[in-house]
């Protein structure tokens, strides 16, 4: 019989003593482990997610952090909005181009090169009245415009900075209209899936479970169809072709309200044990269309110098939301006259209303999503754009580089090209480094408020310790006698000193594998919590990321021979509960070593 | 088998007072002998079988065991000798409560230089009648069996000499009969040099041989002298 089965004898012997002292050992280690494993899991999940694709983030002016946890995890208020041309300035020229075509300002340009033209064809440019024409639509900010119209064709000022850019929207919710689970709601683009990797590093891409990743603008749905993250299907138990409306604002506010229009889901993606999992992600021109999303620009006597029916040949005049167009500004005289003399056009609108003028049979039932126009790009916001910097960079320093000069104002300089701009346009913009942010976040909170509960828990097990002490201490008036009877069948002072230490071992050891376990089921029970809070994954497999031996104290003597081998920060609770066993066993394990045979034999 | 040379013990009481308890100047077990130590409580019976176990050392004097000069050794030693050479059998048993039956005959196996002789001490156990309670714990035999195990247990690492300290004790007079033969016979059969102490006549008679401990042990007999002389 060796010593641990004696050892295992007496625990067994004390039952209820024993299995106390287990548990209580048990709890302690159940703190730790899920502290330990959540923390650990989030920690990694967060910092995975720093090489997530793009290293610098575009958004509007003020904090820094609140922009990264709104961009890369999701979380937080949203912040404010920038102007949509800032992402274009990280686009190349033929984007560029594609997309301010669908500009007020390009079209602006457009009546007046097509004025210009009507003119020179009539051969009337010498009369007063065409002169005066001209004159009147083509104001200074128009004579900009035009000399600008040139650059809207070349590649944006950081498009040689740029390998990827990706704009995003935030602002609104899913709610699922059943059990009340609510998830963002991401308006992107299809390169947001195409473009974007999930790992820099191993250049990992999303995957699709189920169906496809959304097109801009879809025969079968218009610009209506949306992309679901695992969880999102998971949870509310929606595939492809069911229907999803968007609550505009924070959901659990008053003020929040439901958005009549419906997208198709033509996406399901794999889990990626990321926030992710837990967006609905938009067609970002379908997204603009919504109601309340669009941005009232100041300069509308414009609107209505445009004849957008000339320029768009499919396209009728459309309603326009007054609450879309503020009131005419006293700057905005000039384009009084034409505003008098043109019908509005349409701008972002169901195309509808006055074709009944043109067409006298009535037309077959067609899908009202089909008939939509995209909204121009001055009346576009985004919340931010992912930009992954260009990979000719060596030094790895544009990421630092483009905040910064991004910081002095650079992309404000881009809106020059038209003189039509939301009302209280967030023009201030700033690039973050999402790497810098979270790591400071990291440092600042999360890390000293993980130390303090490692701490508290790591007392818990001190105190478990304890328990262990106090049990085996209690005995050991009965244990003297015992002790004293196998000294005298001939055991040495040090047999019975190893066979207590072995017992404080053996009841540590198996209250941490207790413990171990519990904290793992406690990881799965907390799953939906910490899934709900953070976006991720927890699962009872998940473990503590590993810990770099070579870091560790003592360990770090051997760096050479280790290299970089790591092992779960969760393996480190063997040898430390061991130790602990040993030390909180010492003083019955000394005590067992001065028995008084004789006198223990009398008892 | 056994020799003890002008063995001499005493306690030093809380007050820093010295009290004799052992005087012997010589005593001998031969092997294969049954010797009973006869005397009444307080003469010395139990610290004499520790002195030769070796639990305690004596102040002075020496303990021979198969010819090894115990005394001489350190407690470490003295340990390992007891456990390869001697068996002892408790007054009250001293079975250990969380192991069974057999598990207790294997734990006088374990502190010995030996291997570990499971079958032995099954055999030993049916020997003496206990082959169905091998696995019952302690509280779950009744004191003769306990006993029985107790006999077992000293029996394990077939030792030179057994030290049985009043074994029979706590057991009811139709048991005693039955323990001392056990033992008496156990030892014939292996050879082994017994000393057994007790103060029941009855059970000593049975023997080769019958020591009065108060008549070999000095402080007690001149203990008694003085008090003879005084009255």
């Amino acid at each position: 019989m060796n010593v641990f089965l004696i050892a295992w004898r007496s625990i067994q012997h004390r039952g209820l003593g024993s299995l106390l002292t287990i548990i209580s050992m048990a709890l302690g280690v159940m703190m730790v482990v899920a502290v330990l494993t959540i923390h650990g899991v989030v920690d990694t999940s967060f910092k995975n997610n720093n090489s997530f694709g793009y290293n610098m983030i575009v958004g509007a002016r003020g904090g820094g952090l609140q922009l990264t946890l709104n961009s890369v995890y999701y979380l937080s208020r949203p912040v404010e909005a920038i102007p949509y041309e800032y992402y274009l300035a990280f686009c190349d020229g033929e984007t560029r181009e594609r997309e301010l075509q669908r500009s007020i300002g390009f079209e602006a340009r457009q009546t007046i090169d097509d004025t210009q033209a009507l003119i020179d064809s009539l051969g009337v440019a010498s009369c007063p009245v065409s002169h005066a024409l001209i004159d009147a639509a083509t104001t200074d900010s128009y004579r900009y415009q035009q000399d600008e119209a040139m650059r809207i064709r070349k590649d944006g000022v950081y498009r040689r900075w740029t390998h990827i850019a990706v704009p995003m929207c935030l602002g609104d919710s899913y709610v699922h209209p059943s059990t009340g689970d609510a998830f963002k709601c991401v308006g992107t683009k299809p390169s947001f899936f195409t473009d974007l990797v999930l790992d820099v590093d191993t250049e990992e891409k999303f995957e699709f479970a189920q169906g496809r990743n959304f097109i801009e603008e879809s025969p079968e749905h218009g610009y209506f169809e949306c992309v679901i993250g695992a969880a999102v299907a998971r949870r509310c138990g929606l595939g492809i072709g069911d229907r999803v409306q968007a609550t505009h604002g924070d959901p659990s506010s008053d003020s929040s309200h439901l958005h009549e229009q419906n997208y198709t889901i033509v996406g399901v993606l794999n889990g990626t044990g990321t926030p992710h999992d837990r967006v609905v992600f938009l067609n970002m021109e379908g997204f603009f269309l919504m109601e309340d999303h669009a941005k009232p620009v100041e300069d509308d006597s414009i609107l209505g110098a445009v004849d957008r029916d000339e320029a768009e040949d499919d396209q009728d005049a459309a309603d326009i939301d007054p609450d879309l167009v503020d009131p005419f500004d006293d700057e905005n005289d000039t384009f009084e006259n034409a505003l008098q003399t043109t019908p509005p056009p349409a701008v972002g609108n169901q195309r509808e209303a006055e074709t009944d003028d043109l067409v006298d049979e009535p037309l077959p039932p067609v899908n009202p999503d089909l008939q939509r126009v995209p909204l121009p790009v001055e009346q576009r916001e985004v919340t931010s754009i992912l930009v992954r910097t260009s990979l000719k960079d060596p030094y790895g320093l544009l990421p630092d580089m483009l905040p910064a000069q991004i910081g002095e104002g650079d992309l404000e300089r881009t809106l020059d090209w038209t003189p039509f701009r939301p009302v209280k346009s967030q023009k201030a913009a700033q690039g973050v480094n999402p790497v810098s942010e979270v790591t400071r976040l990291f440092e600042g909170i999360v890390d000293p408020i993980r130390w303090l509960l490692l701490a508290l828990t790591s007392m818990i097990c001190v105190v478990s310790s304890i328990s262990i002490v106090v049990g085996i201490y209690n005995s050991m008036n009965q244990r003297q006698h015992e002790i004293a009877v196998m000294r005298a069948l001939g055991a040495s002072r040090g047999k019975v000193m190893s066979i207590m230490l072995c017992e404080s071992i053996l009841l540590a050891v198996a209250g941490g594998l207790l413990g171990w376990i519990a904290g793992h089921g406690l990881n799965a029970l907390l799953s939906p919590i910490v899934e709900d809070r953070t976006g991720v994954q927890v699962g009872f497999f998940s473990f503590a990321p590993g810990l770099e031996l070579s870091k560790l104290p003592v360990l770090e003597n051997f760096a050479s021979v280790l290299g970089k081998a790591s092992v779960s920060s969760e393996i480190l609770l063997v040898p430390v509960l061991v130790l602990l066993a040993i030390l909180v066993g010492l003083y019955p394990a000394v005590s067992a070593y001065r028995t008084d045979v004789s006198k223990s034999l009398g008892k | 088998m056994l020799k003890l040379e002008n063995i001499k013990k005493s306690f030093v009481q809380p007050d820093g007072t010295s009290v004799p308890i052992l005087d012997i100047p010589d005593f001998q077990v031969n092997a294969g002998e049954q010797v009973v130590l006869l005397g009444p409580s307080g003469c010395g019976k139990t610290t004499m079988l520790h002195t030769i176990a070796g639990i305690t050392n004596p102040d002075s004097g020496k303990v021979f065991v198969d010819s090894v000069e115990l005394t001489r050794y350190s407690e470490a030693a003295r340990d390992r000798i007891r456990a390869d050479k001697m068996g002892y059998i408790f007054q009250t048993f001293n079975l250990l409560p969380g192991f069974s039956a057999l598990e207790n005959v294997l734990l006088g196996m374990t502190f010995a230089r030996k291997k570990l002789l499971p079958k032995r001490a099954k055999t030993l156990l049916e020997k003496i009648g206990l082959g169905h309670r091998l696995n019952n714990k302690p509280n779950q035999l009744s004191v003769g069996e306990q006993q029985r195990v107790a006999i077992a247990r000293s029996l394990a690492n077939q030792p030179k000499l057994l030290l049985a300290d009043e074994p029979t004790a706590n057991v009811d007079p139709r048991n005693q009969q039955h323990i001392v033969e056990l033992i008496a016979k156990s030892c014939r059969e292996e050879n082994i040099a017994l000393l057994m102490v007790t103060h029941a006549m009855e059970v000593a008679n049975q023997f080769d041989r019958i020591v009065r401990l108060d008549e070999l042990n000095r402080v007690v007999a001149d203990a008694r002298a003085s008090a003879g002389t005084e009255t």
